[in-house]
């Protein structure tokens, strides 16, 4: 199929610039920055503290991701879940319009950052660096990365299952219910080629020692360079303005 | 047993679902060093026993084995879709999943992923992504995979049968090339160029019996069994389909492609890829007529088949009728499309709802039982298409798509990897659709298949 290929740069981002730092920095790095997110997000328990840490984020974001539209799809999402606790601390909270905001809110940043940098992670790397650096047990950790790996092939499923049932005559109309149903028997129809594939790569693994893999090794070292540190503090110090702002009585 | 020889003592083995075993009692020695070619019909047990020496049956695979299956030494399994057997984003790290799981040390991995790439003849470099390759690459980039564990058992389930000729040869090069003294034991259909490489042929019967076992010259001077692609034979003749099984319900429009170029892009949120998938494509599907759109593997026969049938949407370029527009029920009802993969069209859960299913959303009579009857899978009915094996599958997957008698009739890839029997069913089935009017094309690499005009791309 690939008579021609190209590599296409992210939109606005040279290799070397500011925005493509998150690609850089090794997949570790990453998931620290949802995970202080999260633990940020249980200090925010006013406006100016919610807004700060929401700002804040709003900013790294705007400065830090070579692309616009996934993180604000990521937005859209987490901030639908935000919308309905707003909602429902409103409701049941006695109809305080700043503690239900502040509630949405601390789930946004809860939410928010996690998301965004998910979809930034090298199966690959994050493999190397769970096993080198964390010491997480080798043998789930590449069986995690392997599996991780085939997530990318999924698309390709999805758009050869649609194609197939065009061409059957079963592709939904306009109507909403048609689709619901369309989409149901689709997520089904993915899910069981997502099986059936896995059980064939895991033959296709054990086959090449990893059913008796005892002391696994990895090709390539998991480097800890300047930049993952800088990204790292970064990440700390965005999960921890919540948490200072709480302590200096905002 | 010496390191690379495999035996099988009475061993049986029964898949969930299905009331008999599909592998009766077989008793089988592989000595070290020896080269195996394993051949028999579709549905014969070949990749089962395959699955019980690679240790997958009962694990992997539910199901009740009963008997002994006794491997000495480490085995290394290259299966028939390449795309199930990779691990890592780029070609360098994939060779080197089996020397971690040896737990080599970094310096030695390495010499072995360059030895194993060097050894199949792939010389991107390390870093090349996996998905960039072709058919043909992913095969030997498995293979390196396998050679780069330094294996003294190899199996391989039918490695070529996606390929074309050419790639086909590469690969046999390159495991030929590569082999050494290790043990080889390989199923194939189209079997007559291993020949040269094997020293001995095992035949499987329906049931899971050994038919013959013996010499390469012992088994061309028996003549072979029937239902096997012996060498020199011709191609069997096509079955004879009756017409008002495949006759359009409305008379097709001639399809004419002009100067198509179908460009995919591969979207993740770390970046895109764009792949020029078929590029200054002409070719015409005439009412009567069977259009083949051949080339190499990797060449954009899917692509150009699907851009004639409305299923995807040229960059540039005209096709006229454009079909691409049509909602699915329209599209469907003037077209049919038969799949490379039969899983992906299934939609159902039993094999007569499956066959039905089409027709009966576009409201068309279709005789259910005289297809299952024709196709061989009469006694199927009730079965999950899912359980099928491969061959029945196919057939299975070809009628549900065209049991509607549409005028536009496509097939990507319909005779390979399929055994006699199916092979001139399913070239019985598209040349009798031609002759009863329908304009007919494939996607093939199979220089057998009938075909009234040829596109090279």
């Amino acid at each position: 199929m690939a008579t021609t290929e190209a590599h296409l740069p992210f939109p606005g981002a040279e290799a070397g610039e500011v925005r493509d730092w998150v690609t850089r920095v090794n997949p570790l790095v990453l998931l620290a920055v949802g995970a202080c997110s999260l633990v940020g997000s249980f200090a925010i328990r006013s406006l100016p503290i919610a807004l700060a840490a929401v700002g804040a984020y709003a900013v790294a974001a705007l400065l830090l991701l070579p692309t616009w539209r996934y993180p604000l799809l990521c937005l859209a999402f987490s901030g639908f879940a935000a919308v309905t606790i707003v909602y429902s601390t409103w409701r049941l909270g006695g109809q305080d319009t700043e503690t239900a905001v502040v509630a949405g809110l601390r789930i946004l940043v809860l939410a928010w950052p996690g998301s965004v940098v998910v979809g930034f992670l090298d199966p690959g790397r994050l493999g190397d660096y769970a096993a080198q650096t964390l010491r997480l047990p080798a043998r789930p950790v590449a069986a995690f990365s392997a599996a991780l790996q085939r997530f990318a092939g999924f698309a390709q499923t999805w758009t050869d299952l649609e194609r197939t049932r065009r061409a059957r005559g079963v592709a939904p109309g306009r109507s909403p219910i048609a689709m619901t149903r369309y989409s149901g028997s689709m997520g089904f129809a993915l899910l069981v080629q997502a099986l059936r594939g896995a059980s064939s790569s895991s033959i296709a693994m054990d086959a090449r020692g990893f059913a008796s893999a005892a002391t696994r090794t990895w090709a390539e070292p998991a480097i800890w360079t300047r930049l993952d540190f800088v990204g790292l503090s970064l990440a700390v110090v965005l999960g921890a303005l919540p948490i200072m702002l709480f302590f200096s009585g905002l | 047993m010496s390191r690379g020889a495999a035996r099988f003592r009475g061993f049986s083995w029964r898949p969930v679902g299905r009331k008999h075993a599909t592998i009766a009692g077989v008793d089988l020695d592989i000595r070290a060093g020896e080269r195996v070619l394993m051949v028999g019909s579709s549905g014969s047990g070949k990749s089962t026993l395959l699955h019980a020496l690679a240790g997958a049956l009962g694990t992997t695979i539910s199901g009740e084995a009963t008997g002994e299956v006794e491997v000495d030494g480490r085995l290394g399994l290259v299966l028939q879709n390449p795309a199930d057997a990779i691990v890592a984003e780029r070609i360098g790290r994939d060779v080197a999943f089996g020397p971690e799981n040896l737990g080599l040390p970094r310096r030695e991995t390495w010499r072995r992923v360059d030895a194993a790439l060097a050894a199949v003849g792939l010389s991107y470099g390390r870093d090349r992504f996996t998905s960039a390759l072709s058919g043909g690459e992913q095969q030997r980039l498995v293979l390196a995979g396998v050679l780069a564990i330094e294996p003294d058992l190899v199996l391989l389930d039918e490695p070529t049968s996606m390929l074309d000729s050419a790639t086909a040869s590469q690969v046999r090069d390159a495991v030929v090339g590569a082999l050494g003294g290790r043990t080889l034991l390989v199923v194939e259909h189209r079997f007559e160029p291993w020949l040269d490489h094997v020293d001995r042929i095992i035949v499987l019967a329906p049931g899971g019996t050994i038919a013959f076992d013996g010499s390469v010259e012992a088994f061309l001077a028996s003549g072979g069994v029937p239902g096997l692609w012996m060498p020199g034979a011709p191609p069997p003749e096509p079955l004879d389909v009756p017409l008002d099984l495949v006759k359009p319900s409305a008379d097709p429009e001639p399809v004419v492609a002009r100067d198509l170029t179908v460009e995919l892009v591969t979207r993740t949120i770390r970046g895109s890829r764009r792949s020029t998938a078929l590029s200054g494509f002409d070719a015409r599907m005439d009412p009567g007529r069977v259009l083949a759109v051949k080339g190499p593997s990797g060449s954009g026969k899917s692509t150009a088949l699907m851009a004639m049938t409305g299923l995807v949407r040229p960059a540039t370029g005209t096709v006229t009728p454009d079909l691409s527009r049509l909602r699915s029920r329209d599209l469907a009802r003037g077209m049919g499309w038969v799949p490379q993969n039969p899983e992906l069209g299934f939609l159902t859960t039993s094999v007569r709802e499956e066959v039905a299913r089409t027709a009966t959303g576009l409201g068309v009579s279709v005789d259910v039982d005289a297809l299952l009857e024709l196709v061989g899978l009469a006694h199927l009915g009730p079965a999950h298409p899912y359980r099928l094996s491969g061959g029945e599958q196919r057939r299975l997957a070809m009628i549900s798509a065209l049991a509607h008698r549409p005028g536009l009739v496509a097939l990507d890839e319909p005779t390979v990897g399929q055994d006699r029997d199916t092979w001139a069913m399913v070239a019985g089935w598209y040349t009798a659709a031609a002759r009863a009017g329908a304009a007919v094309a494939l996607a093939t690499h199979d220089p057998d298949a009938p075909r009234d005009v040829e596109v090279v791309l």
